[in-house]
C-alpha cells in the first residue's frame, strides 16, 4: 500500500515507524530536521516541502497512492492538504488530523470529505476518561459500537481473590469475558486454565462494557464510582477532557489561570465549575479542598509546570493522579514521581491513525504492549477455513478469538459455539501474524 | 501657522461634543411624521361632528416645527452616530409628549385646559402610563377621547420604532436609538437589517390590534355585552395592546360584561410576553419558542402566583367567590403586573396582602421587549442570578461563573447596565416619592405616604393608577402643577428606561 504522510511530527513519526515494514511510505515535511532521523532510520521517501502546497502533494505522488494521512500540528495545513489530495487521488482513503472538535462533528455528518478525522484532544480526553473510570485499567480500547471492551488492566495489592492468586479455571470471571494476555515483567502469554494471575502482572481482559466494570471493581475494591475530578489546565486538550468527564456524569471541577480562558471555558461548560487560580497555589489548594477530590487530571501546557502541580496535588492528599505529557520524554519523570497515569496525546493521535492503515475489512486496531500485539476486527469471508468450526477446535497459531458479533450483537463465545460466515471477530494476536490471521479469516 | 493661530484654532473646535444640529435635525424629522397621526382625530371629530382644528393646528404646529428642525439638521456637517442617539430619543419623546398634549389645549375642554394638565395626560398617553388628570372621562369628546387611547396605541410599540420602520431613510444606522427606546437590557433582533425588525414588530402589533378590535366588535355585535359600543370597543382595544390603561369609561372596565373583561385580560397577559418570542410563535409557527424562554416562563409563573394569592385572600375576605373570583384576581394581577393600570373593580379597598401584591407587582412588570414599563422580569431574574454569583464567590472567591440567561452567557457589561438600571430606578422612585410627598404638604394636598409611594411606581414604572384619590377610579387632578411635573418626567424617564436621559445630565455626554 502507498501511503502519503504529511507532518513528520511526533504524530507523524510514530505512524511511521507503525507501518513502514509492510507499506511504501512518503513523508512531507518543511523542516529537515524532522525528516532526516527518520530517512536514516527507516526505509522511507521524504520530501521537505510545505504540505499545502500542491507541487509538494503532486510530487510525493499522491494520485497513485492508497492512503493519505495529513497529521501536521495545524488545522488549516491538514484542511488544505487534504482538499489537494481529495482532487489528485479521489479513490485514496484520507484521513485528517485536527484540534477543533468542530471539525470532527462536521466530519461526522458527512460536510468534510475525509474518510477519517482524529482530533489530539478528544482521543486524549477519551483516554483520560476511561482510566478514570476504570482506576486500575491501563489501557481501554472499545469495538463493535462500544459493545466490546479490551482493558489491560494492572494487578494492585488486595485484589480480589475470587481472581487473583488462583488457577484461571477455578476463577470466578465475570461472565462475559475472558482474559486474553498475561504479561509478567516483559514476557507477554496468552494464559490457558492452568496459569495465575499474581499481584504485579498484567492482564488484557475483553469482555462486555459491564463486565469491564466488574472486573474494575474486582481489581481495585474500595474505589467506587468517581464523582469528584479536578482537572488542571483549561486549554484545548483540559477543556476536552472536562467536557467528555461531564458527560459520564462525573462533576469536574476546572483550574485554569489566565483569566478569559477560565471564562471561555466555563461559558462553554455550564456543568463544570471552573476556577481562575494558577494550580500551584498551596493556599488555594487548601482551601477549595481540592485534595478531597478523588482524581486529579494534569494538562497544564508547559511539561514542567504541569510536574509541579501534580506533585503539589499529592502533596495535598489526591489519591489518583493522570497526567497529560506533551514531550514524551518527561513520560519517566512523571512516572518516577508518582503519577499513576500518563497520556500522550500524539500517541494516541497516531494510534488512531494506525487503525486506519490496515487492512480495509479491519475496522479497529488497538495497538498494545508497545505495538508488539494487537487486537483485529475482521469479518469473516465465506471461503474462510474456520468458518463452521467450533471454537475449541481452532488451532492456536499466536492469535485467540476474544469476541464475535453477529447480526450486530456482540457475543462473547463458549469453546463449544460455531463461527459462521458474515461474523465480526475480534482477535487478539501477535504483530507478525496479523497478516496470517487476516488471510485465513 | 504660528502655534497660538493653531492653538485658537483647536481651542475654538472642541466645545460641544456631539452634532447638536445634526441630533435637533433628526429629532425634527421624526417630529414631522409623527405629526400626519393627527389627521386621525381630526377624521374622527369630522365624523362626529366636534371640532376638529385643534389636531388640525396642533399637527401644523408640530409639523412645522418638525420641518424646521429638519432644515437646521441639513448644516450639520458630519453623520450623526452613537452619542447623539441618546439626545434623539429623549428629546423625541419629551416633544411628542407635547405635541399629544396640544389638541387637550387647544380645544375648549375644561378639564385639560391648564398647560400641565394637558402636558401630563400627553406624557401619560405616549408613554402608555394611563395616569390620568381628568375627572370625567365620559365628558370628553369622542374625538379627544379617541386621541387619548391613539396616543397610547402608537407609543407602545415605540415612535423610534415606528419612525425606523417607516422612514424612507435615516442617517442613521438605528441600532442604538432602538436599543434606547425598545425595553429590555438586550435586543432580540429578528432580522438582518434593524429596518425590517423594526416593521415585524409594528406589523404583529397591528395585527394583534386588529384581532383585539374584531373579538371586542364581535362582543358588542352579537350582544354579548350591550353595554360595548363599537366605539369603546376600538378604543380599549388601542389602549389594551400597548398596556396603557386610559380607558372610555369613568369606571375603566367595571361596566363590561365579564366576557369583555376575559378578552381583555387576555391580550394584557399575551401583550406582556416578548414581542420577538410572540413573532416567533405566531409569524414563524415555533410553538416552542414561547415555552423554551426563561424570561417567559417566569413571566407566566409570576401572573399565575400573583394571582393565586389575590384569589385567595379575595375568597378568604368573604369579598367574592367562585368565577367571579378568578376574574377578579386574574383581570387585576395582569393589569398591574402588565403595567396596564386597567381596573375592574376599586381594588384599594381589598384587603392588605392583596394591595401589597399589587405594588410589588408593579416593580416586577412584564418581559422585556413588550410595551411595559417597570424593570422587567428578565432585569429581575438577572439580579437574582448575580446575586447567587455573588454569595457562591464569597466562599469560593477564584469561581468563575459567567451568568447564562436561555442557556447562553450574559457578558458582564450588560449585567453592570441591569445593576445600575435597577439601583437607579429605585434611587428615582425614592426621591419621585419624596418630592410628591414634600411637594403635597407644601400645597396642602391630603396624600398619604403610601399613597406618594404608589403614585411614583404607578407614573415611573408606566402602570396608571396609584392608591388613595389617584385610584384606578380616581384622577391625579388634586396634585399640584410641581407634583404633575415630577410625576410626567418620571413617565418620560421610565419609559427610556433611565440610563438614555440621565446620560444626557452628565457633563461627559455633551463634552468632547
Amino acid at each position: 500500500m502507498k501511503i502519503i504522510v504529511v507532518g513528520a511530527g511526533q504524530v507523524g513519526s510514530t505512524i511511521v515507524e507503525a507501518l513502514h515494514g509492510e507499506h511504501d511510505l512518503t513523508v512531507i515535511d518543511t523542516v529537515r530536521e524532522r525528516l532526516e532521523p527518520l530517512a536514516y532510520r527507516y526505509d522511507i521517501v521524504t520530501i521537505e516541502a510545505n504540505g499545502a502546497s500542491r507541487r509538494a502533494i503532486q510530487q510525493a505522488g499522491t494520485s497513485g497512492a492508497d492512503l493519505f494521512i495529513a497529521c501536521t500540528s495545524r488545522d488549516e495545513v491538514n484542511l488544505v492538504a487534504c482538499s489537494f489530495a481529495r482532487a489528485e487521488a479521489p479513490r485514496a482513503t484520507i484521513v485528517i488530523r485536527t484540534s477543533n472538535v468542530e471539525y470532527i462533528d462536521l466530519w461526522r455528518e458527512g460536510r468534510l470529505d475525509v474518510d477519517f478525522a482524529v482530533s489530539s484532544e478528544l482521543e486524549t480526553a477519551r483516554a483520560v476518561a476511561r482510566s478514570i473510570g476504570m482506576p486500575s485499567a491501563r489501557q481501554t480500547d472499545v469495538f463493535a459500537d462500544g459493545q466490546v471492551e479490551i482493558v489491560e488492566f494492572e494487578i494492585p495489592a488486595g485484589a480480589d481473590p475470587a481472581v487473583v492468586g488462583r488457577r484461571l479455571r477455578e476463577a470466578r470471571i465475570p461472565e462475559d469475558s475472558r482474559v486474553l494476555a498475561q504479561i509478567r515483567g516483559s514476557s507477554l502469554t496468552l494464559p490457558g486454565g492452568d496459569d495465575t494471575i499474581a499481584e504485579g502482572d498484567r492482564i488484557v481482559v475483553i469482555g462486555s462494557p459491564s463486565a469491564a466494570r466488574t472486573w474494575g471493581a474486582l481489581l481495585a475494591p474500595g474505589q467506587g464510582r468517581v464523582e469528584d475530578v479536578v482537572v488542571f489546565g483549561g486549554g484545548q486538550v483540559g477543556a476536552a477532557i472536562a467536557r467528555t468527564l461531564s458527560e459520564q456524569g462525573i462533576g469536574v471541577r476546572l483550574i485554569e489561570p489566565r483569566l478569559d480562558r477560565a471564562r471561555e471555558v466555563a461559558e462553554q461548560l455550564p456543568e463544570c465549575r471552573v476556577y481562575n487560580a494558577t494550580g500551584i497555589d498551596a493556599d488555594f489548594i487548601e482551601r477549595e479542598r481540592i485534595g478531597r477530590a478523588q482524581a486529579a487530571v494534569f494538562a497544564i501546557r508547559e511539561d514542567a509546570m504541569n510536574h509541579y502541580a501534580a506533585t503539589l496535588a499529592r502533596v495535598h492528599g489526591v489519591r489518583f493522579t493522570i497526567a497529560v505529557v506533551h514531550d514524551t520524554i518527561s513520560t519517566e519523570v512523571y512516572e518516577l514521581s508518582g503519577v499513576d497515569v500518563t497520556v500522550n496525546p500524539r500517541g494516541v493521535t497516531a494510534e488512531e491513525i494506525v487503525r486506519f492503515a490496515h487492512d480495509p475489512r479491519t475496522q479497529q486496531v488497538a495497538m498494545l504492549e508497545g505495538n508488539r500485539y494487537e487486537v483485529l476486527d475482521i469479518t469473516t469471508q465465506p471461503t474462510s477455513e474456520y468458518v463452521g468450526l467450533r471454537f475449541r477446535d481452532m488451532p492456536i497459531r499466536g492469535a485467540l478469538i476474544g469476541a464475535i458479533v453477529r447480526d450486530g450483537k456482540a457475543l462473547f463465545p463458549h469453546s463449544d459455539e460455531v463461527l459462521q460466515a458474515g461474523d465480526r471477530v475480534i482477535v487478539f494476536t501477535e504483530r507478525s501474524r496479523v497478516p496470517d490471521v487476516e488471510k485465513v479469516l | 501657522m504660528s502655534p497660538e493661530r493653531a492653538a485658537a484654532r483647536i481651542g475654538g473646535r472642541a466645545r460641544v461634543g456631539i452634532d447638536l444640529a445634526g441630533a435637533l435635525g433628526l429629532t425634527g424629522t421624526m417630529l414631522a411624521y409623527l405629526s400626519l397621526s393627527s389627521l386621525i382625530p381630526t377624521a374622527v371629530a369630522i365624523g362626529y361632528g366636534e371640532p376638529f382644528w385643534p389636531f388640525l393646528a396642533a399637527g401644523a404646529i408640530t409639523g412645522g416645527i418638525g420641518l424646521g428642525l429638519t432644515r437646521l439638521g441639513r448644516r450639520s456637517p458630519g453623520s450623526i452616530g452613537f452619542r447623539e442617539g441618546y439626545l434623539v430619543v429623549s428629546l423625541t419623546w419629551l416633544l411628542a409628549a407635547v405635541y399629544a398634549g396640544l389638541p387637550y389645549l387647544l380645544s375648549d375642554e375644561r378639564q385639560l385646559s391648564q398647560p400641565m394638565d394637558a402636558f401630563f395626560e400627553g406624557m401619560s398617553g405616549f408613554t402608555t402610563t394611563g395616569a390620568t388628570v381628568v375627572t370625567d372621562v365620559d365628558a370628553l369628546d369622542r374625538s379627544i377621547l379617541l386621541w387619548r387611547q391613539l396616543s397610547q396605541w402608537l407609543g407602545g410599540m415605540g415612535i423610534i420604532v415606528l419612525a425606523l420602520a417607516v422612514l424612507p431613510r435615516l442617517r442613521i444606522g438605528g441600532r442604538q436609538m432602538f436599543e434606547s427606546e425598545l425595553p429590555g437590557p438586550e435586543v432580540n433582533q429578528l432580522a438582518e437589517r434593524i429596518r425590517d425588525t423594526a416593521r415585524r414588530l409594528w406589523m404583529l402589533y397591528i395585527a394583534l390590534t386588529l384581532v383585539l378590535i374584531a373579538a371586542l366588535l364581535f362582543v358588542g355585535a352579537v350582544g354579548l355585552d350591550d353595554r360595548l359600543t363599537p366605539f369603546d370597543a376600538i378604543g380599549n382595544a388601542l389602549s389594551t395592546m400597548p398596556l396603557g390603561g386610559f380607558a372610555t369609561d369613568n369606571r375603566s372596565l367595571e361596566p363590561f360584561a365579564p366576557v369583555t373583561q376575559w378578552i381583555v385580560a387576555a391580550f394584557m397577559a399575551l401583550a406582556g410576553v416578548n414581542f420577538a418570542l410572540l413573532y416567533r410563535t405566531f409569524v414563524r409557527r415555533d410553538p416552542t419558542a414561547i415555552r423554551r424562554d426563561e424570561e417567559a416562563r417566569l413571566y407566566g409563573a409570576l401572573l399565575l402566583l400573583g394571582s393565586i394569592v389575590v384569589f385567595a385572600e379575595l375568597v378568604h375576605a368573604d369579598l367574592f367567590s367562585g368565577g367571579e373570583a378568578v376574574r377578579q384576581a386574574f383581570f387585576q394581577t395582569t393589569s398591574l403586573m402588565t403595567g396596564t393600570g386597567f381596573a375592574i373593580t376599586d381594588y384599594v379597598s381589598w384587603p392588605t396582602l392583596s394591595v401589597m401584591a399589587m405594588i410589588g407587582l408593579m416593580f416586577i412588570g412584564a418581559s422585556a421587549g413588550s410595551p411595559t414599563g417597570s424593570v422587567k422580569i428578565v432585569r429581575h431574574l438577572l439580579v437574582a442570578r448575580i446575586l447567587r454569583r455573588e454569595l457562591r464567590q464569597t466562599i469560593h472567591p477564584e469561581l468563575v461563573m459567567p451568568i447564562r440567561l436561555n442557556g447562553q452567557a450574559v457578558e458582564e457589561r450588560t449585567l453592570r447596565a441591569v445593576l445600575a438600571f435597577v439601583v437607579l430606578y429605585i434611587g428615582i422612585f425614592i426621591v419621585g416619592a419624596a418630592l410628591l410627598a414634600i411637594d403635597a404638604r407644601v400645597s396642602n394636598v391630603s396624600l398619604g405616604i403610601t399613597d406618594a409611594v404608589a403614585a411614583s411606581a404607578g407614573t415611573l414604572g408606566n402602570v396608571g393608577p396609584g392608591l388613595g384619590f389617584a385610584g384606578p377610579m380616581g384622577s391625579y387632578e388634586p396634585f399640584s402643577d410641581f407634583s404633575k411635573l415630577v410625576m410626567a418626567l418620571l413617565m418620560w424617564v421610565g419609559r427610556l428606561e433611565v440610563l438614555p436621559v440621565l446620560v444626557l445630565l452628565t457633563r461627559g455626554y455633551w463634552r468632547v
